[in-house]
């Protein structure tokens, strides 16, 4: 089940994941064949444009989806797989082992509770602190993430989308995960926030050894603040390497793609549209909209394993 | 090159208070012009006062000082019938597309809503429905969808339809790409040059990225707390 490229220290090992919803209109496929690892204190981004499935991805690992959804495949962590784990099990695990950050603070957060309550609950319900003292600890956390002691004791309707995302960050944070699962983290902040609040989470992280799955569609954000990244189309993976080298050198069609739809690379857009998950192209998905596409795209893609000499790269594509 | 729509010292105040006033100056003298087949840029923070001057543009918000112009006219002293036209001619694009659209209403009842209000006879309607979807790329089978039902991008594709079928001579565009992902912001903003250089329309493109007014503006101005700095 470990997925063979990473012999390095992973933490957690993402292995033919998929996931399907049944809705009125037939079955959506949000994720297909998902497999990545997450190394020890390393930073993974999993990019993608919005609908691709990246936030699917986030709630499986955490066993969040809703009842309609049916899921395959694994997710270990700590050599056990988090899929088998009980509803009981993973309530211990997320916020102590794995914490996520969601995508909407606002609607995550309890509107009626003071936000130092809320940063500080995780450490009474996992450590049995004390009120006092989580509270004192929320506050900390809450200071290094640029919200004062007057901020931490105000509620989220009195809060910005920004701020209430820093409180996120800092509940997520407050136990020391091993693993933070950082869903859109910048969501909300203005340009000049996204910055500071990142290498402030960044900052953290290394300081207590977490390891950060990365989810975002900001591929600038992306190659800043990680290590290696995961390109998701249409529910699969495309590609994965290293930041820069994808940066420098992108080997999928819809990685190029998208790359050269960037601000520095002259906004050319990317012909089409994504295809619907309902009724997805056979073969690959990308093959509608690439200028490659040949016969042999008919069928699905292989793997790729160590594209271009390098252990990292694994590119899912007719052409290598 | 006349100027379509000219904004000449415009200045905005907001008092609030009953007993002690406040005022809070949003807009201080601002003069700007939008030339046909021209876009002019208007970068700035959240909270400088863009979207405020945007709205004083359109004929939304009457400015507290100075004039706005259109052909020459000032919009808030123009007849009434000249004001109607005004108000076709200047058009404005919102940040949030699906925001923007009746989420309640079919795509197609939100378009037809805009040919009623024009007096376009029914029998026309799909015709102009056509062309104005033909303009933005879009296909006609997305009429029968609620807003919900399409992609970001589409919608912001509908709402620029809207604006369309007015035929305008000037759009405001406030964000148009802010809330999209790269790959749909760079498909809209390739539209909106393809759409300016088949039209001649005279865009005020409203954006807090730089890169973005860089790749589409023709002259720029930078707004900072209410003035043009």
């Amino acid at each position: 089940m470990t997925d063979p490229s990473c012999s390095d220290r992973p933490i957690l090992v993402v292995a033919g994941l998929t996931v399907g919803f049944e809705t009125a209109a037939g079955r959506v496929m949000a994720a297909e064949d998902v497999s990545f690892c997450l190394r020890q204190s390393e930073t993974l981004a999993l990019v993608g444009e919005t609908g691709c499935g990246k936030s699917v991805v986030a709630s499986a690992i955490m066993k969040l989806l809703p009842r309609n959804a049916s899921v395959r495949g694994h997710a270990e962590f700590a050599g056990r797989d988090l899929l088998a784990r009980s509803e009981k099990e993973m309530a211990e695990i997320r916020g102590k082992e794995i914490a996520i950050v969601f995508q909407n603070p606002s609607l995550a957060l309890n509107p009626i509770i003071r936000i130092a309550e809320q940063v500080a609950e995780p450490l009474q319900v996992h450590e049995h602190a004390s009120r006092h003292k989580s509270i004192k600890t929320a506050e900390e956390m809450l200071h290094r993430l640029g919200l004062g002691s007057r901020e931490a004791h105000m509620y989220p309707f009195q809060f910005s989308g920004g701020m209430n995302q820093r409180a996120m960050i800092a509940t997520s944070m407050i136990l020391t995960p091993k693993v933070i699962i950082a869903d859109e983290p910048s969501h909300g902040l203005d340009a000049g926030l996204v910055d500071e609040t990142m290498k402030e989470m960044m900052k953290i992280k290394e300081q207590i050894g977490s390891s950060l799955l990365l989810i975002t569609h900001d591929l600038t954000l992306a190659r800043r603040f990680s290590e290696r990244m995961a390109v998701m189309y249409c529910g699969e993976i495309v590609e994965t390497g290293k930041s820069e080298e994808i940066f420098n050198k992108p080997l999928h069609p819809y990685t190029r793609a998208l790359l050269d739809c960037l601000p520095e690379r002259g906004f050319h857009p990317i012909p089409g549209s994504s295809p619907s998950m309902i009724n997805p192209p056979a073969g690959c998905k990308f093959r509608p909209r690439c200028p490659h596409a040949g016969e042999r795209c008919m069928k699905r893609p292989r793997i790729v394993e160590g594209a271009e000499k390098d252990c990292d790269r694994e590119v899912r594509c007719w052409l290598y | 090159m006349l100027a379509v729509l000219r904004a000449e010292k415009v200045g905005l105040v907001y008092e609030s208070g009953l007993i002690f006033k406040s005022r809070h100056t949003v807009l201080k003298g601002i003069t700007l012009e939008l030339q046909e087949g021209r876009t002019l840029g208007l970068l700035g923070a959240s909270g400088s006062g863009k979207s405020t001057l945007g709205r004083i543009l359109a004929g939304q918000q009457r400015p507290t000082s100075g004039r706005v112009l259109f052909d020459g006219e000032d919009i808030w002293l123009m007849p009434k019938g000249e004001r109607s036209a005004y108000k076709k001619q200047v058009q404005m694009v919102f940040q949030d597309p699906e925001g923007s659209l009746n989420p309640r209403k079919s795509i197609e009842r939100s378009i037809h809503e805009v040919l009623a209000l024009l007096k376009v006879p029914p029998g026309k309607w799909q015709s102009r429905t056509k062309e104005a979807f033909e303009m933005v790329g879009l296909s006609e089978d997305l009429l029968c969808r609620r807003p919900a039902q399409i992609s970001g991008g589409q919608c912001q594709r509908v709402a620029l339809a809207r604006v369309l079928l007015l035929r305008p001579r000037v759009v405001i565009l406030d964000e148009p790409t802010s809330a999209l992902d790269i790959s749909v912001q760079a498909q809209i903003l390739n539209l909106l040059k393809e759409l300016q250089s088949d039209l001649g329309l005279a865009y005020l493109l409203i954006s807090h990225q730089p890169e973005v007014i860089s790749f589409m503006a023709h002259e720029t101005l930078c707004l900072e707390g209410g003035e043009i700095v």
